[in-house]
């Protein structure tokens, strides 16, 4: 019991140590006023949770980004299945994707905000750019990676091409789409952050660069903390989804208790 | 053979199409690919090369290397340290929460504009990746090795350098390679917020004062530094872990 108490303990104790170091170097104006104390940080903190904007800012923010990650889904998988399953449509994207997937949605922002402006069209269009490859890539994988004794053996059963996509193919690809999944949400909130901050896409992105535009900086270290607990929400909660939805495969299975 | 004529033909087709689509085009959004590659030239072939280019590569290979040095060296301690580990690890995950680029306005405003600011962005925001697949890696070393170390008696040194690093490399270089990519990403966004000078800030100062052509140029350089840089990482990856794809390889074969 004593033992299992410890690791909290030193927890507590390191995150105390954290706040009481950044209170000493802000009180001591290292940085001049640049860093504020977090005591004044957590009050404006509560200031800003209690105004409206701030609301519907972390409802833009999470919106776009829920919106663009499902419609990533939905897009990447149709594609995965579609390139996974003819050899042909594989090699001809195959190059492309390549390139693709080492860029990230940065690189096209200043034409995603010459051509869109700065809009939610803006972030979700740079949010499904962001999440659509990892998606098509895993897909394409699990596709590739189906048991074809159990493919055969469907066939053998008289199942169509149809039916054995959506009841073999697409259910042994779900735990790759899963993972894509898993690392896709929190990918697709720190893309709608960006859009907000660097293209001026509504959200809790646009109001840290205001903040820092306007040198409010308290606000800038609240807004900053706020998105490290969203950030947080969004990795626990696909990873919930993940073990729910996948629950019956075998590497979500629980031991059967005896 | 069929397959790879595909392979290789598709994206030519596609460039080529590029190529006659845009070729009078007056759209304003999507010049000629030919203006484009015009000014692709004229601005990085090498008016603005070393100024611009080898600034924002010199700032992304060092941050880079920074944080995989203190991300490799923190993730050892923290792993190795219990108490230290139990101390860290809220703070870690608080911070990894944090989307890299939302950090970039905070340093801005602690360390200014210049050079300095964009290497400690890089660094700071691409060090968790590395740190965090570190831990990993040593925690998941098989304690049976970790007996058979301690049953030859190796000394503490010999244990953490030649059982436990190589047995936790193949985990720090998938850490190192998403810190890779922050890298990029950081490098570009702290270029973008304030500054005049590197590709990112000549790519949105292009898309600001409607120069299309030249915000196209600007994007596909990024692209094919993106591309270039982490092609240059397998290689480095399959170099030094050579021994560790080779054994999986006749783990799968047998």
């Amino acid at each position: 019991m004593k033992a299992s108490v410890r690791p909290y303990a030193f927890s507590v104790v390191g995150v105390a140590c954290a706040l009481a170091i950044w209170q000493v170097l802000a009180e001591a104006k290292i940085a001049g006023n640049a860093l504020p104390p977090a005591t004044t940080v957590f009050s404006t903190l509560a200031t800003i949770l209690g105004t409206g904007t701030f609301w519907s800012s972390l409802g833009a923010t999470i919106g776009i980004a829920l919106l663009a990650l499902a419609l990533a889904a939905v897009a990447g998988v149709a594609i995965g299945l579609l390139v996974g399953s003819f050899e042909s449509v594989k090699y001809a994207t195959l190059a492309v994707l390549e390139f693709l997937k080492p860029v990230p949605p940065i690189v096209i922002l200043p034409l995603a905000v010459l051509v869109l402006g700065p809009t939610a069209e803006m972030s979700l269009f740079l949010v499904v750019f962001g999440c659509l490859l990892p998606i098509v890539m895993q897909t394409v994988d699990g596709v590739q990676g189906t048991d074809p004794v159990a493919r055969d053996t469907a066939r053998s059963y008289g199942m169509g091409e149809g039916e054995i996509l959506a009841r073999v193919v697409l259910p042994s690809a779900m735990p790759y789409i899963g993972t894509a999944m898993r690392v896709a949400a929190p990918a697709a909130l720190v893309v709608t952050v960006v859009a907000g901050l660097l293209g001026g896409g509504p959200g809790l992105g646009q109001n840290i660069y205001q903040a820092q535009a306007a040198g409010d900086y308290a606000s800038l270290y609240g807004l900053v903390i706020v998105l490290g607990v969203l950030g947080l929400l969004f990795q626990g909660v696909t990873r919930l989804a993940e073990r729910r939805v996948l629950h019956w495969h075998e590497s979500y299975r629980e031991a059967v208790p005896r | 053979m069929r397959n790879w004529v595909i392979g290789i033909a598709a994206p030519v087709l596609l460039l080529v199409a590029w190529w006659f689509l845009s070729a009078n085009s007056t759209d304003p959004f999507f010049p000629p690919l030919e203006t484009i590659i015009v000014r692709f030239r004229e601005l990085w072939l090498f008016e603005h090369f070393q100024s611009d280019v080898l600034l924002s590569l010199g700032n992304l290979f060092l941050g880079f290397a920074i944080a995989a040095i203190a991300g490799i060296a923190l993730g050892f301690a923290t792993a190795l340290v219990a108490p230290v580990r139990w101390m860290m690890d809220p703070l870690i995950h608080f911070l990894r929460g944090i989307p890299p680029v939302a950090l970039v306005p905070i340093f801005i405003s602690l360390i200014g504009f210049g050079t300095q600011m964009r290497v400690t962005s890089i660094a700071l925001a691409a060090l968790f990746p590395t740190m965090i697949a570190t831990v990993d890696g040593i925690r998941s070393v098989s304690s049976d090795l970790m007996d058979v170390a301690k049953v030859y008696r190796l000394t503490r040194k010999e244990r953490v350098l030649d059982v436990l690093l190589p047995a936790a490399t193949p985990q720090i270089f998938s850490g190192l390679q998403v810190s890779l990519q922050v890298a990029f990403i950081v490098m570009i966004a702290s270029e973008m917020l304030g500054s005049s000078q590197g590709i990112g800030a000549m790519t949105l100062l292009a898309q600001q004062s409607f120069m299309t052509a030249d915000m196209w140029a600007g994007i596909l350089l990024l692209g094919v530094i993106g591309f270039l840089v982490n092609i240059l990482f397998s290689l480095l990856r399959r170099k030094v872990l050579s021994w560790y794809i080779g054994s999986r390889r006749l783990a799968r074969a047998s």
